[in-house]
């Protein structure tokens, strides 16, 4: 039995636990990141995309912050897109499909080759805890390995059940073992374990699938990357992904078959995802629809496999094979490998604080799908702020933890701990209720000072983000002090351009005002634009929105009364008068740290706020203080 | 049991308006509220039953006397208005038997009840939100017997429900708006922008209806604001006593007397009628407080539902009245002649050719009266509450108070607003922000959204955190 030390354990090496190493290894802590499969680091066991609605925005988070998946993303690029480009700007969202391999390659070279970094194949069976402090991890030969602070990324492998039609495999992915041992211990000290369930489709070979039958689907030729590091420039071939659709003969076949899904039969009890429901969900409770779309995606440059998106299923494989060949374009279609649904433990997140360690093992942290989650970057934002907290704890740091309105990130993992969740938890931009001001062009402005005074990114990553910073405000300046002047010339261009002539000199700000101009045009008018949309981007937005961007800002400040009012941490909830039993065990369990954040707890009634605020005011024991940099991580 | 705490002591007081009625109803509401009334009504079973009313007399065991033969009706835990363990104790209605009642449960242990406390405890217990909470503190302080009804109407909940259906929905709206933003990839069959615009109308026409209801609602609750205008001297003084019946304001020869806006109320055909004395208005006068008098004046005529404008018959409709009548002519003022009694032919005054391009008998806005005839009071005022009472107001919800009006106005510009937006075309994030603030406003005024504002005055109106 052999016995090392490490600062930081990380325990899987999916997108979280990437990122968790990384993140810890950057604050210069002796990392370890164990999994069971080297070959599988950052693996899209899914989709091969990264991004997409709310979720590019905390893609670009987790690289102001000095995380690596926008980087990846950026590098792997097979097709990119800007979604909901014809809509407001806060809820455009940046997606790429990736190169699978290449993506996993990536990730797996930067875990490789950073200094800090040790890789270790092997399963962890369990924590060793000494009293309520984890101090390690034993492996399943008995090894232990001893460390300052753990982080837990099991994806969907601890108890991981996959079921094709009735069959029930263990594992928590194609190939894949399941874990076992780990939820149980976990269960065993009191956490409450429950399970989910998540799908994938069937990925076909693409020589069998007649294209002709297809309609193209094609990306964005402007490059908009996700890093600021990354240069605005594809690094691979693009290609296109292809659309099709479902016919009534599809939804007969599955309807027919419906006693041979694992789902409907009853042999599966975790709860799977409403945004996100298989092919046989979506027949079943959309009956009065008689087609559905699918897109076919390439999973890489240099594969055969085609993934299906829009078609995840459980049916038994002949069965896949049957309604599959109903689609246009697959008539003769080749599985390489099935759809199939995966059961999994979670552990309901309440049960952890905003800093993502556990209240009730110290030096535990959890990242993840283990915590209720769903999607690569829920799990990378995740990893990062554990990995992140984990150094903290071990350098005995003040903990790190973002506010709503302040990151997509703030906005997950305050759902998380506050609400709890009963399905894979996704984000979207109408989780954000300050959705106009977390937007993906001011991410830098939202949380670069944040990752350099945190010492979260290198001198490099330094110097670009000041500097996108001073040519905002730079451009901004010029817009309110040069002013255009209402000249033959000058009304000609505008009249050309639909807008109105000027009545007086204006300045290029309450120009770039009207609807009909944008920063594009400025420089017809002398204007001399910075043309990087790092810059230009944020700054036209501000100036064209600025109305809707300062009422956000004054409800911020609204919504930050309640978040000042500091809630004791020995508060006796049952106390309190007014307040429903089932309210007094919510609120006992999540304990909030703010009257804010109380009132965010589902199933607790705006009077039982009411009721707190009276309680403690009657008792003098609410303490109006800022929040920012109080808590401690106990050692 | 934590006496220090205010919220779970026993509270007791009269539930009946003051004064001497045939019944007064002594309301008793808290934990020990049964062993309190116990103490004094020895009578009751060892086993009382819920929503039943036992009959005896109170006895008062110091003194070793009886008090008052009673109706005791016992409400238990979760089934009372407070929500609380309840007791009402009908007595006769005499001020010194409530009284010594009330002497006897406190001394038993309960504590004589705050302002609007009852309220305060159903509310907290969830059992009334906070419109209908707002409800009971009006009707407790209503004046009139149709603000009584208003109050009892929104207590009833209508104006809850009503709020409730347009809160369904803005949340309607909302949700087909962050479909459209989240799901945009999943080729969703969105509904048009025709039917989000029609959905917007009725949520406008929804809140436009209560917005403007406010007015009638207000006046319900308040009374109408009458302001009485003209130049000095012409008797608006003396007119204002007939309207009070009383001696209120200083009735002198004297032009220039009144100098201060002098509000009296009264009661007419259900409705309050609140009174502005002002100082009658010369454009010259080198008087400085009668200045400072002419400046409230003008004030107290922009604040005023109706404006009253008197001239003196005897003197006739001169220029400087005309004058004054046309900066009044927003406010459509009833004319009113004043002495009529010193002419024999009215009609024959200087000028009346003119006033009828301004007012006539005919629209019954035009009056001549004497300030002596009693008559005059009920016949003007007739013709006032006319106007305020033309839609049968028991079939309307009315809003009445200022913060739901100031929520809700709030609201209507939002949804107007986010049509001019759905308009314009952009994006639906923006729509989505106004409909948002309105859900806000809806939700805050309905008491379903935690309002930190709302709290402050639920503070001040129930006398809470001694």
């Amino acid at each position: 039995m052999s016995i090392s030390q490490y600062d930081v354990i990380v325990v899987g090496a999916g997108h979280a636990g990437v990122e968790a190493g990384l993140a810890s290894a950057r604050l210069g802590l002796n990392t370890l990141v164990v999994t069971t499969n080297l070959d599988r680091i950052a693996y899209m066991s899914c989709n091969p995309s990264i991004g997409g609605l709310a979720k590019g925005h905390m893609v670009r988070e987790i690289d102001v912050l000095g995380g690596q998946m926008g980087l990846a993303a950026d590098e792997t690029c097979i097709q990119f897109k800007r979604l909901n480009a014809s809509k407001g700007p806060a809820v455009r969202g940046t997606r790429v499909q990736s190169d699978k391999q290449l993506y996993s390659q990536y990730m797996t070279n930067q875990l490789r080759n950073h200094p800090n970094i040790s890789l270790l194949q092997g399963e962890v069976k369990r924590l060793i805890l000494e009293k309520d402090l984890c101090v390690g991890v034993v492996l399943q030969d008995g090894s232990e390995i001893r460390s300052k602070a753990t982080v837990i990324t099991a994806g969907t492998f601890m108890n991981g059940v996959m079921h094709i039609g009735l069959t029930q495999t263990p594992g928590g992915r194609v190939g894949d073992k399941a874990s076992v041992g780990l939820s149980n211990q976990l269960a065993d000290f009191g956490f409450t374990v429950r399970r989910l369930k998540t799908g994938t489709p069937a990925r076909l070979h693409k020589d069998s699938i007649d294209w002709s039958k297809t309609l193209p689907q094609y990306g964005d030729e402007k490059f908009y990357p996700f890093s600021f590091r990354s240069e605005r420039k594809f690094k691979l071939q693009q290609v296109a992904c292809y659309l099709s659709r479902t016919t009534e003969k599809t939804h007969e076949i599955i309807r027919a078959n419906l006693d041979k899904s694992p789902m409907f039969c009853g042999n599966i009890e975790g709860t799977g995802p409403r945004y996100c429901p298989s092919i046989e969900d979506k027949i079943t409770r959309f009956a009065d629809k008689d087609s559905h779309q699918t897109f076919l995606e390439p999973e890489g440059l240099n594969t055969d496999l085609i993934y299906l998106q829009g078609i995840s299923t459980s049916l038994p494989e002949e069965v896949q094979y049957e309604f599959l060949q109903t689609i246009p374009g697959l008539e003769n279609v080749k599985i390489v490998r099935p759809g199939y649904a995966v059961e999994y433990d979670f552990i309901e997140p309440t049960q952890i604080w905003h800093r993502l360690e556990t209240r009730t093992i110290r030096r535990l942290f959890l990242a993840g799908q283990i915590n209720g989650t769903s999607g690569y970057e829920e799990a990378g934002a995740q990893g990062l702020i554990a990995g992140v907290n984990a150094a903290q704890s071990v350098l005995g740091r003040e903990e790190f933890v973002l506010s709503r309105d302040q990151a997509y990130i703030g906005v997950l993992i305050d759902d998380l701990v506050t609400k709890g969740t009963n399905e894979p938890y996704r984000m979207f931009t109408s989780r954000a209720e300050h959705r106009l001001v977390l937007r993906e062009d001011n991410t830098i402005d939202r949380l670069g000072e944040v990752a350099i005074s945190n010492g979260f990114v290198n001198t490099e990553s330094i110097q670009a983000l000041r500097s996108l910073k001073e040519r905002r405000s730079t451009m901004i300046g010029k817009l309110r002090s040069e002013r255009l002047f209402p000249v033959a010339e000058t009304q000609e261009k505008l009249t050309n351009l639909g807008t109105s002539v000027l009545l007086k000199p204006v300045s290029f700000e309450e120009l770039l005002r009207r609807p009909e101009i944008s920063c594009s045009t400025l420089h017809e008018f002398g204007f001399e634009m910075d043309l990087d949309p790092n810059v230009s981007e944020p700054v036209e937005i501000e100036v064209k929105y600025s109305g809707y961007v300062k009422r956000q800002m004054e409800l911020i400040e609204q919504s930050k009364r309640l978040e000042e009012l500091r809630l004791p941490e020995e508060l006796s909830y049952k106390e309190i008068r007014g307040l429903s039993n089932e309210e007094v065990t919510k609120l006992s369990q999540v304990r909030p740290r703010t009257l804010g954040q109380a009132q965010r707890i589902s199933g607790v009634n705006p009077s039982a706020i009411q009721a707190i605020m009276i309680h403690l005011k009657g008792h003098k024991k609410l303490k109006e203080v800022a929040l920012v940099g109080e808590s401690r991580i106990t050692n | 049991m934590n006496g220090s705490d205010r919220d779970s002591q026993t509270i007791c007081a009269v539930s009946t308006p003051h004064g001497v009625g045939g019944i007064s109803v002594i309301r008793i509401s808290g934990p020990q509220a049964l062993e309190v009334t116990r103490g004094i009504a020895r009578f009751l079973p060892s086993k009382v039953e819920t929503h039943r009313v036992y009959f005896g007399t109170l006895h008062d065991p110091q003194a070793q006397e009886d008090i008052d033969e009673v109706l005791v009706t016992y409400f238990q835990k979760g089934r009372s208005f407070t929500g609380e363990e309840t007791l009402e104790i009908s007595c006769h209605g005499n001020p010194q038997i409530c009284q010594s009642i009330l002497n006897l449960l406190i001394a038993g242990g309960a504590r004589s009840a705050d302002k609007g406390e009852f309220t305060y405890r159903s509310f907290m217990n969830g059992n009334v939100d906070l419109v209908q909470a707002e409800s009971v503190l009006a009707l407790i302080e209503s004046q009139s017997d149709k603000a009584q009804k208003l109050a009892l109407r929104q207590l009833k909940g209508q104006l809850s429900q009503k709020l409730e259906s347009i809160e369904n929905d803005v949340t309607w709206l909302m949700a087909h708006m962050e479909a459209g933003i989240d799901f945009s990839t999943e080729g969703l069959e969105l509904v048009s922008n025709d039917i989000i615009t029609i959905r917007l109308q009725d949520v406008e026409e929804g809140l436009k209806s209560l917005v403007q209801s406010y007015r009638a609602g207000r006046i319900l609750k308040d009374g109408v604001r009458i302001a009485l205008a003209g130049r000095p001297n012409v008797g608006k003084s003396s007119l204002l006593n007939l309207f009070l019946e009383e001696e209120r304001a200083i009735v002198t020869d004297v032009a220039g007397t009144t100098r201060d806006v002098i509000a009296g109320d009264t009661q007419f055909d259900g409705l309050k009628f609140t009174f502005l004395d002002t100082a009658g208005i010369r454009n010259h006068t080198a008087d400085i407080v009668e200045q400072i008098g002419i400046k409230k004046s003008r004030e107290a005529h922009a604040e005023a539902d109706v404006v009253l404008f008197v001239f003196d018959l005897t003197v006739g409709f001169q220029p400087e009245d005309e004058e004054l009548l046309k900066q009044l002519s927003e406010a459509k003022p009833f004319v009113i002649g004043n002495k009529a009694d010193l002419l024999k032919e009215p009609t024959q005054t200087p000028g009346f050719e003119k006033l009828t391009q301004y007012a006539d008998f005919a629209k019954r806005n035009l009056f001549f009266v004497s300030a002596l005839d009693q008559n005059a009071r009920a016949l003007i005022l007739k013709e006032i509450s006319k106007r305020f009472s033309q839609t049968d107001l028991q079939d309307y919800v009315l809003l009445s108070n200022a913060r739901h009006y100031e929520n809700l106005s709030r609201a209507l510009s939002n949804s107007i607003r986010c049509q001019q937006l759905l308009k314009e075309g952009l994006g639906s994030e923006f729509l989505a922000i106004e409909l948002k603030e309105a859900l806000i406003a809806v939700q805050e005024t309905l008491g379903k959204r935690f309002d930190d504002q709302v709290m402050d005055r639920v503070f001040k109106e129930f006398c809470l955190g001694k």
